[in-house]
């Protein structure tokens, strides 16, 4: 009895970390995210952002970032879906939380917001390095742009960016064109060219530089003109996402509010972009729009529904999968024109577009190759800012049987011919032979 | 309506300085600007009742608060849902103290009609709450409720609310609201502090807060204020000491700005510092009106609070919006010497300039507008400009020091000419404000010098650009082309390693000095997208960099091709910063060494790596060529030739069948012996036909032992016919 206590509390422990998992296709829709702050002031100085996010259904938690009783999983179980470091500031977490433990945070899927500014310590840098971008390594550097700086009659050393240099994804941004610039002031970052993962979201103008607004320039800035990224975005490969921006105060309700007129332009845009910008990215980064996922994979012969358990060569097949993305609410279909599936075997033999319905479900057909053995239907979708599909089923495919090849060639009756004829001949003989005087 | 706050329409107020100074970068001399009607349009977003009416006596309260003070007209649909909401909560014996309380401050503003018996019921349940009362909030809201009853404390509010008081007192017959046993009360209420100045919410709980102390302090005043017979003295100095402890624990910004906060770790009711700031500075307001105002507090701690709630800016949350609204308020309440008018110490008057880019181009004049928190007017003064000191340095002061002009139309100080001494640059300009009357130098607070940092741009203009290759060796000019850096130039040229290139330019003021310029960049890009970039440095008035391509091989990694060349020239305060694609250049480097540094990776472009594959389709293999079926079936047509050819000679042979057994027996043996071997043909027949080879060779396994019994008789029979007839 007691042996059997044993093993169910540690199967209960051994499924634990499966319950908590970050962005799940069951349950989507619960989601809490920790936010540390360097001083709760900013919790009234960005509250619009923070009511946009609560007024999507985020349970939000401040926390001061040196709160000794901060903490991101209890007894193994993540206690949060979301992480959000409005703390450039800080040099040490409080609590257990530390660098490993944000990292194992991604690790597991969940996502990530990080806001740095001129301030940004250390810790943030390196969190910064882990997730693929490199800050401005000189601690006073800003980004400064004389040709694409927002008007301003009381901030003129120019520091204060309009930019609109966006990436074209409606995935990430939405399908409504951001038409106001976007103002930023921050330090820049560039991103590793290694890594693949990580995307330039909002980029500075040619005319950008990175430096001390304050002392002569002598050396060349280590970052200049479109290389300098504003704000990038990485998918991990686990789909969690992440969010990076040197500019803190691009969040504030000040900015949210402000107008901007970009330096040579003659309209003025009343509000600036930041709020649709930043609003519409954090629905990306949580997950409310470009996550994918599949259901009911099917393939069977034309004509037929079952599924079977092998293909013969030259056989004529139906594959159909269907797609839905969540929106946030609900899983709506999805609906593009290159999902591919391939049939695998080493390397594709056969690799062909899907057609669809408009309602998620991609199909098509084609006829199994003339090569036998162990094949795979493969599905592999990668799209900007969509998360990635994989998926693969194995399926063998044997040759034909000895009775299903062709019976009658004509082209073989003349031996046929030949053969029966030696045998009529035969039979005459036979009678020739025993009979005949 | 006597509203003493005149609002001017503030116009370009533009960017309010954010709220840390961590997030901002100016060390030098932040300022803030008053209340402008970015914060009015704020109050009507954020305060937008639902479906006419608010959610709670609270949030109407701070709604009306909020308007009232802005000078926001209210709409008349508000004022009966309000209306609504109040005689609702006075009308029901079933509201708390707590809804009773924001119904009598809401209605001291919007003014409903409620009849004097509610009045009398809201009373006696007033008074029965302050006598069961046990926690600070019991206090707080009984005793609240009861000095909004009390007409005569009406000059417990600010003065625009005095009306509202007196039409009050229209309204309810029982004037004289008054606490017997207030020594008592405030004793009971006074447990609560603790030596830190900050205070509890009950005795039960240990926790204490400066929120709270705001709390204490307001219902303390209200306990003063309802005292039937003075209150001991000793009692209200034992408060001023807990005020000057709360003020020990006040928290300080870097740029000067006051405020307090709670450290509370995970208490559930823990308030922002907007929050808690805002609570004390309402009740030392409220304390200070009963109070002799003997504990007034420096200047300084005014002006560093006023800078706090400045600082915010436009808050995004109602209540934040109605605490700092409601709190420069308190601030700013004794205006126009109200009777008892030595609240806080003294008001603070807030400098602030509309422009501080100032464009030599535009001739824009410099402005200074010096009002109080709210916006409104500040009293006659004067403001001087002191000094202008270019930033970083610590020369000596490039201007005289003036007065400003002031414009009584706009409300704005103006320095109409800039000082010929001032060229394009950032500079400090250092102001000072006098007021005129002496009397006034008490009652505000400008809080000293104010340093502001001035950019004055202008437009550089660009001469004498030229591009020019030079011979290594010699340093002969090879090529040499001028360039028009204000239009478009394309220049090409090339060059191999042992040439240089020089590309140099002219940068003056509108002043006529040399400028020189924060970015000066020289960007060479290969086709490969690999950058190299080089500061332009100046060389006395001349701006000149020299690329020696030998030195720079190893640095280029040995790529030849084409170069574009792209210069960058921009300033703070250069009106006409330029990005230039000049041209290109083609260089011929030589080949690399085997150990040569490769070129950096280059990030991949993110929309090519995501696009779909190409499609693949399987060849299969090709069918046999075969021949048509005419031919095959002509040539079956000849195998059977020979057979017929056989049968015919056969014929011309003259075969018979003699020989054929005449006697019963034999002759059926003969005739079955044929039949066999017939079958077996037939069922090759059948084989090709339909058969496989297990069903055939069953057949013929019957079929053989058949044939070898029959066949052997025949074929004995024959043999013995034939040796008799030898032997015979």
């Amino acid at each position: 009895m007691g042996k059997l206590w044993v093993i169910s509390i540690a199967s209960i422990f051994m499924l634990l970390p499966f319950l908590g998992n970050a962005f799940s296709p069951e349950s989507p829709t619960d989601r809490r995210v920790l936010v540390l702050l360097d001083d709760s002031a900013i919790k009234s100085s960005h509250s619009i952002y923070f009511n946009s996010l609560k007024s999507r259904g985020f349970d939000l938690e401040f926390k001061l970032a040196d709160d000794p009783k901060i903490a991101l999983q209890r007894y193994g179980q993540y206690l949060y879906d979301a992480l959000i470091l409005f703390c450039p500031s800080v040099e040490r977490f409080g609590g257990s939380i530390d660098l490993a433990a944000i990292l194992d945070f991604v690790d597991s899927g969940r996502d990530l917001i990080i806001a740095a500014d001129s301030s940004a310590s250390d810790l943030i840098r390196e969190v910064g390095i882990e997730c693929g971008v490199d800050f401005d390594e000189d601690p006073s550097a800003m980004v400064i742009d004389h040709i694409g700086y927002a008007v301003s009659e009381t901030e003129g050393d120019h520091t204060l960016i309009a930019s609109d240099d966006l990436i074209k994804s409606d995935v990430i941004l939405g399908s409504k064109r951001i038409e106001a610039p976007i103002l930023f002031r921050g330090i820049g970052h560039s991103l590793n060219p290694a890594n693949n993962l990580v995307l330039k979201v909002l980029s500075a103008s040619p005319s950008a530089y990175s430096a001390n607004p304050k002392s002569k320039l002598s050396t060349p800035p280590s970052l200049t003109g479109s290389a300098i990224s504003l704000v990038s975005i990485v998918q991990a490969r686990n789909n969690a996402r992440i969010l990076i921006t040197g500019s803190l105060s691009m969040f504030s309700n000040k900015f949210f509010r402000s107008g901007v007129q970009k330096a040579g332009e003659k309209t003025k845009h009343e509000k600036s972009g930041n709020e649709q910008f930043l609003t519409e990215i954090s629905k990306w980064v949580f997950h409310e729009r470009g996550h994918l996922k599949t259901v009911n994979v099917k393939h069977h012969k034309v004509g037929e529904t079952d599924e079977p358990a092998l293909y013969r060569i030259n056989d004529e097949l139906e594959y159909s999968v269907e797609i839905y993305e969540w929106s946030g609410k609900s899983w709506d279909p999805y609906v593009a024109n290159d999902v591919q599936v391939q049939f695998y075997m080493m390397s594709p033999y056969v690799l062909k577009t899907m057609s669809h319905n408009k309602k998620g479900l991609y199909s098509t057909s084609f006829k199994v190759p003339d090569v036998y053995g162990v094949f795979q239907f493969k599905v592999e979708y990668q799209k900007l800012g969509y998360t990635s599909l994989s998926l693969s089923k194995q399926i063998p495919v044997r040759p034909y049987r000895h009775n299903e090849y062709e019976r009658f060639i004509p082209a073989a009756y003349p031996y046929y011919g030949a053969a029966f004829s030696m045998m009529a001949g035969f039979f005459v003989f036979s009678f020739v032979h025993l009979y005949s005087k | 309506m006597t509203t003493n706050l005149h609002f001017e329409m503030v116009r370009g107020l533009v960017g309010f300085m954010v709220l840390l100074l961590l997030l901002s970068i100016c060390e030098a001399a932040s300022f803030y600007q008053p209340i402008s009607d970015s914060h009015r349009s704020a109050a009507l977003e954020l305060f937008s009742p639902d479906h006419g009416s608010f959610n709670s006596l609270e949030e109407t309260y701070e709604a009306l608060r909020t308007f009232d003070i802005l000078g926001i007209e209210k709409k008349p649909n508000v004022i009966t849902a309000a209306c609504h909401l109040i005689s609702n909560a006075v009308g029901s014996s079933s509201s708390t103290t707590k809804d009773l309380f924001y119904a009598l401050k809401a209605n001291s503003i919007v003014k409903c009609k409620i009849n004097d018996k509610a009045f009398q019921d809201i009373l006696t349940r007033l008074n029965t709450a302050v006598n069961d009362a046990s926690s600070l909030l019991d206090f707080y809201y009984s005793i609240g409720g009861l000095v909004l009853i009390k007409l005569s404390s009406c000059f417990y509010f600010p003065p625009y609310v005095l009306i509202h008081c007196l039409a009050m007192l229209n309204q309810s017959s029982n004037a004289d609201v008054h606490l017997t046993n207030a020594d008592e009360i405030f004793h009971s209420v006074k447990a609560f502090s603790q030596s830190d100045g900050r205070w509890r919410y009950s005795s039960k709980n240990p926790e204490s807060s400066a929120f709270a102390a705001g709390i204490a302090f307001e219902t303390l005043a209200g306990v003063v204020s309802l005292a039937s017979s003075e209150l001991d003295q000793s009692l209200v100095s034992t408060l001023n000491n807990d005020i000057s402890k709360l003020f020990d624990s006040i928290e300080k910004y870097d740029d000067g700005a006051l405020y307090f906060d709670d450290k509370l770790v995970d208490g559930h009711d823990h308030q922002g510092p907007l929050a808690t700031t805002s609570s004390v500075v309402r009740g030392l307001n409220a304390f200070a009106a009963v109070s002799d105002g003997s504990h007034n507090l420096p200047g300084n701690k005014t002006l560093g609070l006023a800078n706090f709630f400045l600082g915010i800016g436009v808050p995004g949350d109602a209540k934040d919006l109605f605490n700092q609204i409601d709190s420069l308020a308190c601030l700013e309440s004794n205006r126009q010497g109200f009777p008892l008018a030595f609240l806080m110490g003294s008001i603070p008057l807030i400098f602030s300039l509309p422009f501080t880019v100032i464009s030599l181009t535009k001739k824009n004049s410099l402005q200074v507008k010096v009002n109080t928190v709210l916006g409104s007017n500040a009293p006659p003064l004067t403001v001087k400009l002191v000094g202008a000191f270019t930033s970083g340095s610590k020369d000596a002061s490039l201007v005289e020091s003036q007065e400003l002009v002031f414009d009584a139309g706009t409300g704005l100080h103006n320095l109409n000419n800039l000082p010929k001494s001032i060229d394009v640059g950032s500079y400090t300009f250092v102001f000072e404000i006098l007021l005129h009357e002496p009397e006034h130098e008490k009652v505000y607070v400008t809080g000293g010098q104010k340093k502001v940092p001035i950019f004055v741009s202008g437009l550089i203009k660009i001469e004498n650009a030229e591009i020019v290759i030079l011979d290594s060796d010699l340093g002969s000019i090879e090529t040499q082309k001028k360039l028009d850096l204000a239009g478009q130039s394309d220049v090409s040229l090339s060059a191999n390693h042992l040439q240089k290139l020089r590309v140099s330019f002219k940068l003056t003021t509108p002043c006529g000095l040399a400028f020189m310029p924060h970015q000066a960049l020289l960007k060479l890009r290969h086709e490969s997208k690999v950058e190299h970039i080089f500061v332009v440095g100046n060389s006395g008035e001349q701006f000149e960099i020299v690329l020696n391509f030998l030195g720079l091989v190893e640095k280029f990694f040995y790529l030849s091709g084409r170069y574009d060349i792209e210069l960058t020239v921009g300033d703070v305060v250069m009106e006409n910063s330029l990005l230039r694609a000049i041209g290109h250049i083609e260089l011929d480097l030589p080949e690399p060494p085997e150990k040569a540094p490769r070129p950096p990776p280059q990030p991949a472009d993110p929309y090519s790596r995501y696009v779909p594959k190409a499609e693949i389709t399987h060849i299969f293999r090709a069918p046999e060529k075969r021949p048509q079926k005419e031919l095959s079936l002509a040539f079956m047509g000849l195998t059977f030739l020979p057979l017929l050819g056989f049968l015919f000679g056969l014929l011309r042979l003259g075969v018979n069948l003699k020989n054929f057994p005449t006697n019963a027996m034999p002759a059926t043996f003969a005739i079955l012996f044929h039949v066999g071997i017939g079958a077996v043909l037939l069922l090759y027949v059948f084989f090709w036909l339909k058969l496989d080879l297990f069903q055939t060779l069953k057949l013929v396994g019957l079929l053989g032992v058949f044939l070898v019994f029959v066949g052997h008789r025949i074929l004995s029979y024959l043999a013995a016919t034939s040796a008799k007839l030898k032997s015979a």
